[in-house]
């Protein structure tokens, strides 16, 4: 069977997320690259998932996915798209399975044999009951992903939980995990792990200090929910750069109408994917914290290097590896053309050089301030009463440019003269949107 | 690493709970040990449990992200985890009110203040925790950077002062609401993920008008994130018009003369110069 993919469901969420609202079904899944009749089965499913898990807002039976991406930001700091990845399709028999093997382990350590017993006596008469061999691949497969290990001593070999970071903690331990969790998770990347741990122990959190008394502490502003939806791909590539392997993939650029293909098993209605197909060698992922954004640098045949935005990137396959050399010397040019890049534009390096003008009275110097958290490897070169001088080599002004008109009258550009003559430019564009409000005053 | 391991269905972890089972992956430990390596550790944990941690994760191998990955235009990490955030979780949790000296924005300092608690927010672009609370005396909803905490103790309040407290707090946010409609100009429409990506932290509506491919973005917020918003604003430049919100639309008119001035461009004249 093939890996199953999560391409479209993360297309969805996304587009619901950024574009909550706008969209009808018809355009919605036009614009996704799937049937009207796809569109209500991935969103009938989403539902489903969050549903099962947010068993207190299941109540109120009138929940749609619409209005669970419009959130009230002082209700909740819960990561809003973390249910994508409890996604995978599982039989109900074996769900229920693994739960029951996973809680008599809980409670002590039980060996295959044991844990037949308790199947035995637990299973409804609905359920199949499992034999043997199928206990003993559960249990090889709980402890490949760390949740059960074995308890030291002879045959038979016994399994129990492996959750000592929770048992070895005081209550008062626990919290402070916790809180570093939620900290952590959300400030940090990557953070799905954090995420899915965070969950873990708020579960536990909440057994010592039951509702009401549990309130979420911590908000975090101006925080970009969707990051963690390119998360998904993640691991996919990292593996590759570890293991300097080639890589394809089917990539929608961003500004192409659809996000998304169908991919059709049965050949009789198969429809020429309208992705490109790509085969490169992954050599860079990068986050941009100015949009919550995520990026692969790579290699391209006959074509250098390329630049992806993750979110485009659909159907990983991996490929062949390459040697040693190759990878290092192509990782040496990379980290070389961007070691100027403002985000990821590797064009030709220039100085840029501006006039930042401190706050007028007695305010804090918030300007300063903001430069100097923002600026990057940008330093302040001179400095007088009233403002102080910025300078910076970047490649290419195109993602400085932004950054720097952001300040608007608290900056002005000195060096290189096209960027000066550019920003008077867009000033004045900017002014001509707003005199109509001015003269309706 | 998979994330979407089976043991993260949402099935069986809805099951798990009902049955109060946790089960944690070594993805989950992987994942924290790369944190506690982080210098912000220390102010979170006491030595003793930050030993105890280390000691529980030792055959755990962190991530190792060098090479592969790395941030861009991230703002300087001033801080990520305040020392005061342990101390402020009990009386919170507790919803107890407190007697705080703190110094406001111009640096005066206010000696024990009474107050009550209401959230710690941690703010994604300055990278700093700002305490946010009832002043009792002023009768004010405050925000003041933890940085700027002296010290606090608790003070008791009972739970219907508390109640009651949260209730003002909230009406008081309620009110200090506002919204504003931003228009992509049309001719940008093909870099309308990025406008979007740029205002998904905000609590939005987008609207499409189909006729004139034109897409409206409706925002709210609380009236200290003008600011802010204006700066994205500006950030965006000529691919976004604010529509509706006259505030936000002075202030860009205002921004673009005093811009232009800085040119040595007066606005009555816009011709004279460079």
């Amino acid at each position: 069977m093939a890996k199953e993919s999560f391409d479209k469901e993360i297309q969805f969420l996304r587009m619901l997320l950024l574009t909550s609202g706008a969209f009808s079904r018809k355009q919605f899944a036009e614009r996704l690259g799937i049937s009207v009749h796809t569109f209500d089965k991935t969103a009938r499913r989403l539902k489903d998932i969050l549903l099962s898990i947010k068993k207190e807002q299941a109540q109120q039976d009138s929940l749609e996915l619409n209005q669970f991406t419009r959130f009230n930001y002082y209700e909740t700091s819960e990561p809003l798209l973390l249910f994508l990845f409890r996604a995978k399709s599982l039989k109900e028999s074996e769900s229920y399975r693994l739960s029951v093997l996973l809680s008599a382990m809980q409670e002590q350590a039980l060996s295959a044999t044991e844990l037949l017993e308790v199947c035995n006596r637990l299973f409804p008469s609905e359920i199949v009951l499992p034999d043997e061999k199928t206990i003993r691949s559960d249990l090889k497969y709980l402890e490949e992903v760390g949740v059960i290990t074995r308890e030291p001593g002879g045959r038979p070999i016994r399994y129990r939980l492996h959750n000592e970071i929770i048992t070895q903690l005081t209550d008062e331990e626990l919290l402070d995990l916790y809180d570093y969790v939620d900290v952590m998770a959300n400030t940090q990347v990557p953070s799905v792990q954090g995420y899915m741990l965070r969950d873990n122990l708020k579960k536990m959190v909440k057994q010592l200090h039951p509702a009401p008394v549990f309130t979420e502490r911590f908000l975090y502003k101006y925080h970009f929910h969707s990051r963690i939806l390119d998360e998904a791909h993640l691991y996919t590539l990292f593996q590759a750069i570890h293991q300097k392997r080639k890589i394809s993939f089917d990539y929608f650029t961003p500004r192409s109408g659809t996000k998304y293909a169908a991919q059709n098993t049965n050949p009789l209605f198969e429809k020429k994917s309208t992705g490109r197909k790509e085969h490169v060698l992954p050599l860079k992922v990068i986050y941009d914290h100015q949009y919550g954004r995520w990026y692969l640098l790579a290699h391209k045949h006959g074509k250098g290097m390329v630049k992806y935005r993750l979110e485009g990137i659909t159907q990983i396959t991996e490929e062949d590896v390459v040697s040693v050399d190759v990878f290092m010397q192509q990782q040496e040019q990379l980290a070389e053309s961007i070691r100027y890049s403002w985000l990821i534009d590797t064009g030709r390096p220039l100085k840029v050089k501006v006039r930042f003008f401190n706050p007028d009275g007695y305010q804090p110097n918030f300007v300063k301030e903001r430069v100097s958290l923002q600026g990057q490897w940008g330093v302040i070169t001179e400095e007088s009463d009233d403002s102080f001088i910025y300078e910076i080599m970047v490649n290419g002004i195109t993602e400085i440019k932004p950054w720097l008109r952001s300040f608007g009258s608290s900056c002005e550009v000195l060096e290189p003269a096209f960027l000066r003559r550019d920003m008077i430019k867009e000033w004045k564009e900017i002014l001509s949107y707003y005199e109509s409000v001015r003269e309706n005053l | 690493m998979n994330p979407f391991e089976k043991i993260f269905n949402y099935q069986i972890i809805s099951r798990l709970e009902e049955s109060g089972t946790i089960a944690i992956t070594s993805h989950e430990r992987t994942w924290l040990k790369t944190m506690l390596a982080h210098p912000a550790a220390r102010h979170a944990f006491s030595e003793e449990t930050l030993t105890k941690l280390q000691g529980i994760l030792a055959q755990v191998e962190p991530y190792d992200l060098s090479g592969g990955f790395v941030e861009k235009a991230k703002s300087q990490e001033k801080q990520i985890y305040h020392p005061l955030l342990r101390k402020f979780r009990g009386i919170l949790v507790r919803k107890q009110g407190m007697y705080i000296t703190y110094q406001n924005r111009n640096g005066k300092t206010h000696l024990e203040q009474r107050g009550f608690p209401y959230k710690l927010e941690y703010s994604m672009v300055k990278r700093e925790w700002y305490l946010l609370w009832y002043h009792f005396r002023i009768k004010s909803f405050m925000s003041t950077r933890l940085q700027h905490v002296f010290s606090v103790r608790e003070h008791p309040v009972s739970s219907q002062v508390a109640q009651e407290t949260i209730a003002i707090i909230e009406t008081s946010l309620e009110m200090r609401k506002e919204q504003a409609v931003i228009e992509v100009v049309p001719a940008y429409n093909q870099e309308l993920t990025r406008i979007l990506y740029a205002f998904s932290c905000f609590e939005k509506e987008v609207e499409y008008l189909d006729q004139a491919d034109t897409y409206r973005i409706k925002l709210f917020y609380l009236e200290d994130d003008r600011e802010y918003i204006l700066s994205k604003i500006r950030f965006l430049g000529t691919r976004i018009r604010v529509i509706e919100g006259k505030k936000l639309q002075l202030r860009m008119y205002e921004s673009a003369q005093k811009a232009l001035l800085r040119y040595g461009i007066s606005m009555r004249n816009p011709e004279t110069s460079e």
